[in-house]
Order: C-alpha cells, then sequence, then structure tokens
C-alpha cells in the first residue's frame, strides 16, 4: 500500500508527464520566434526556451500547417507570386 | 525547416530529474533531450519502464539507507 501512494505522489507531485512533441533546430531566433508565438496563440504550448531556441507543444497538427503554409508563401514569393 | 520530435515532456523536481539522468547514464536509452534542472524530453515508450525504475531507486534509496556497494542491473 505504501508503494502504491508513493507511485500517486511521484505521478501526482514530484514529476508532471505531458505527452507531445519537441520542437528544435531552428534555422533563426525570427524563425523560432513567429513559430513559438503561433503555438502559444492556438494553446498547444507547455514550455519553452528562448536561449535554445525549443519548445514543447500537446499537439503537432496545427503547427506543421502554419510551418507547410510558411514554406508555401516562401516558394511563391521566390517564384514571384 | 526546424525538428518536431515526438516524446514527453517531464517536469519534476531536480532531485527526480537527477536520478532521471542515473537511470538513463547506463543505456542512454530514456532521455531525448536534457533541457533544463527541472525539465526533460523522454521516449513515449519507455515511460512506463521510468516511472518504474525510478520508484526502485526511490524505494532503495528511502526504505535502506545502506552504502552504495552492491550496485545490481
Amino acid at each position: 500500500v505504501v508503494d502504491q501512494i508513493r507511485l500517486w505522489q511521484i505521478e501526482g507531485e514530484r514529476m508532471k508527464p505531458t505527452v507531445g512533441y519537441l520542437f528544435k533546430d531552428f534555422a533563426s531566433g525570427q524563425e523560432y520566434e513567429g513559430i513559438c508565438k503561433y503555438a502559444e496563440e492556438v494553446g498547444v504550448l507547455v514550455w519553452k526556451n528562448d536561449a535554445k531556441r525549443m519548445f514543447f507543444v500537446t499537439r503537432v497538427e496545427q503547427v506543421k500547417k502554419f510551418l507547410e503554409n510558411k514554406a508555401k508563401s516562401a516558394a511563391a514569393g521566390a517564384n514571384g507570386g | 525547416m526546424p525538428k518536431a520530435v515526438k516524446g514527453v515532456l517531464v517536469e519534476c523536481d531536480e532531485s527526480i530529474r537527477a536520478i532521471i539522468l542515473k537511470i538513463d547514464a547506463v543505456n542512454h536509452d530514456f532521455i531525448i533531450e536534457d533541457l533544463d534542472d527541472r525539465t526533460l524530453v523522454v521516449k513515449e515508450t519507455k515511460l512506463p519502464e521510468l516511472k518504474r525504475r525510478l520508484e526502485e531507486e526511490l524505494r532503495d534509496t528511502q526504505d535502506e539507507p545502506k552504502d552504495s556497494g552492491s550496485e545490481r542491473d
């Protein structure tokens, strides 16, 4: 019984696990800022570190879409429209 | 293009993190990224095993205050 209680203690107080995705390896601080801000706006951001340029999100779909759209518009811009 | 790595963000106190680092040090197969002194990202598939190992470590340190001479696998 004591062991069971301790298990609860680990999970409940001493350790909080959150399943999701870690984003890293951003090309620039500007790229990091933009995507991190978007993740925060859509409410999926749970952790970030500006110095390391890394952040953690609970859901990846919206952020991936955002990245794809960004890449598309960048490509369109490079092609002149 | 940034990378997105699937995993479990573990927010814990520093003593728990120290134990997780110790567990990972054996085979380096739990931790994906060591973020700061209270935050780690670990492999999702290894989380149940990590919890179990953590539990063992805590039990060992709390129940038997024996000096460390008996390392076991």
